[in-house]
């Protein structure tokens, strides 16, 4: 935390950029039409690998936002049916979690794609693979979370039911990251900050880090989404949204320290070391290679076996997805 | 500056064996998308005259942003876009021009940039290095779409964005980060070229 400039001195000069933003807003990028609306609300998670779009708030102003909130919320599920709910107009989320909300018929449209290799799978030092979890105990926040529905899918994908073939540990008091450095439980799956907090400690072994091993290395995790109707009323305004935070994710690569630092100003996270950790680890450069569209199939059929959905890939697809304004922007935007 | 240059020439001959890789993935879009207006701006050359994009109307113009100070990624985007300079041949000065626009205008002067310029061997016929008030700076990044923030230590970090412009001042596409593809880079300003 040594190189963190003070907050009197941050403040201020995000202060003197936001008003700068503010004041040209009318003259925006490339003097494409203003967006049709200039507040977004954005969600505020635990999860700290969304960085792109808290460090985005300088490029949404940009863009022609001059109403930019973080709504804090529970990550996963509740964040998607949040954005069904009206709470809050774009956020990035697991894809998965996309997927279980689009299914369960909300109203979002998932519209672009963001990084990938978000979680890793921790186990006890006698488990060396996904299958080797048959009979063990693997803890969870709760039946239904998403890492609960993460799990069911990668030990489905190996053909073990996770109905039946996995004890879920399920404690509201400890979290699983503690049952594990405790050794209570055999195995939980980490997002950040877990995986670098256990790591900088010096605690447990991967075996399956979805930013390396495939399938999942070759799948999107984080996938940008918008209430169904603020991507039919607002399209300039999601496209301008989706052009901003995949602008971030290259502050994400080039300044990571900038952006620790900002996410702890900006009170998204306490822990400036894990989230720079994390910022090293996570490919946000490579945002622009995969297929968004083969990313919510692989979710979704993953998801089918497990018997977390009903509906049919297509059917997730048709009803919660639009990547016009993605490709677009990819035509646009190299790199 | 000569450590950065050392560091950059090894980190330029990375991406040239990259760009000349066969598993390198070649994206060869037909027509280049029109995305709007290129934000316009007057700012001062390295010669400390007055400097204007819209002087460049008529030629293909590729607009990015460094600071010469900078010891990460900037030593890395210069050598890159010399590289390019190079083999443009005859096209780079008469028909294609780059501009660097200083993230850092406090420091960097006209002086600082020339001499800047010199240590990358920047073809000055064709490539400008410009530098402006804080707030005109400040103004041209933020439409170009580019962040910075400006550190306790002088440092400036920043979004890297190399946009290219068409003949008619047309923004048609920019390049995040400085992993792109030099080939790709250099066949989309010869394209824009050479369209009607």
């Amino acid at each position: 935390m040594s190189g963190l400039q003070n907050r009197r001195g941050f403040l201020a000069t995000v202060s003197s950029v936001c008003a700068a933003g503010l004041i040209g807003s009318a003259k925006s990028f490339a003097q494409e039409a203003p967006p049709e609306t200039t507040t977004l609300r954005l969600a505020k998670i635990k999860g700290i690998c969304i960085a792109p779009q808290y460090v985005a708030e300088e490029l949404l102003r940009a863009e022609g936002f001059t109403d930019i909130r973080y709504v804090v919320m529970e990550s996963g599920v509740p964040l998607s049916r949040s954005l069904g709910r009206g709470e809050i107009d774009f956020s990035a989320n697991y894809a998965l979690a996309h997927v279980v909300a689009i299914d369960a018929g909300e109203p979002i449209t998932v519209v672009g794609g963001e990084h990938l290799g978000c979680f890793e799978l921790f186990a006890s030092g006698r488990i060396r693979s996904v299958t080797d979890l048959k009979g063990k105990n693997v803890g969870v926040p709760s039946l239904g979370s998403s890492p609960h529905l993460f799990l069911s899918a990668i030990v489905a994908y190996v053909g073990l039911d996770p109905l039946k073939d996995i004890h879920w540990v399920v404690t509201s008091s400890i979290k699983p990251m503690d049952l594990y450095a405790d050794g209570k439980i055999d195995a939980f799956l980490g997002f950040p900050p877990e995986p670098q907090q256990l790591r900088a400690h010096n605690i447990g072994k991967v075996i399956l880090n979805s930013a390396l091993d495939r399938p999942w290395s070759q799948y999107l995790c984080c996938m940008l989404a918008a209430h169904r109707d603020f991507v039919r009323k607002h399209p300039i305004a999601t496209k301008r949204a989706l052009r901003a935070i995949i602008k971030a994710t290259d502050f994400c690569v080039n300044a990571p320290t900038r952006v620790a630092q900002q996410m702890v100003e900006g009170d998204f996270t306490t822990q400036y070391d894990y989230a720079l950790q994390m910022l090293k680890e996570i490919p946000y450069r490579r945002w622009r290679e995969f297929d968004p569209e083969d990313t919510i199939r692989f979710y979704s059929l993953r998801l089918r076996e497990a018997g977390v959905i009903k509906s049919s890939p297509d059917k997730i697809i048709a009803d919660g997805t639009d990547w016009r304004l993605f490709k677009e922007l990819k035509s646009e935007l190299k790199g | 500056m000569r450590a950065a240059i050392g560091l950059a020439l090894l980190v330029l001959m990375a991406v040239e064996l990259r760009s000349s890789g066969t598993v390198h993935q070649i994206r060869q879009d037909r027509v280049l998308p029109r995305i709007g207006p290129a934000p316009e701006f007057t700012l001062t050359s390295q010669d400390g005259e007055k400097f204007a994009l819209a002087n460049l109307r008529g030629k293909v113009v590729a607009v990015t942003f460094i600071y010469t100070s900078c010891t990460s990624t900037c030593p890395v985007l210069t050598p890159m876009m010399s590289f390019v300079q190079d083999q443009l041949g005859a096209d780079f000065g008469a028909k294609i021009a780059f501009v660097s626009i200083t993230v850092d205008p406090e420091r960097d002067t006209p002086e600082v940039l020339k001499e800047y310029a010199q240590a990358f061997g920047a073809n000055l016929a064709g490539w400008s290095f410009v530098t402006g008030s804080s707030e005109a700076i400040q103004d041209v990044r933020r439409r170009y779409g580019v962040f910075a923030l400006k550190a306790a230590n002088g440092n400036v970090d920043h979004t890297f964005l190399t946009s290219i412009v068409d003949r008619r001042g047309i923004l048609r596409v920019q390049y995040v980060g400085v992993g792109f593809d030099l080939n790709e880079f250099r066949r989309d300003l010869l394209s824009v070229l050479q369209e009607p």
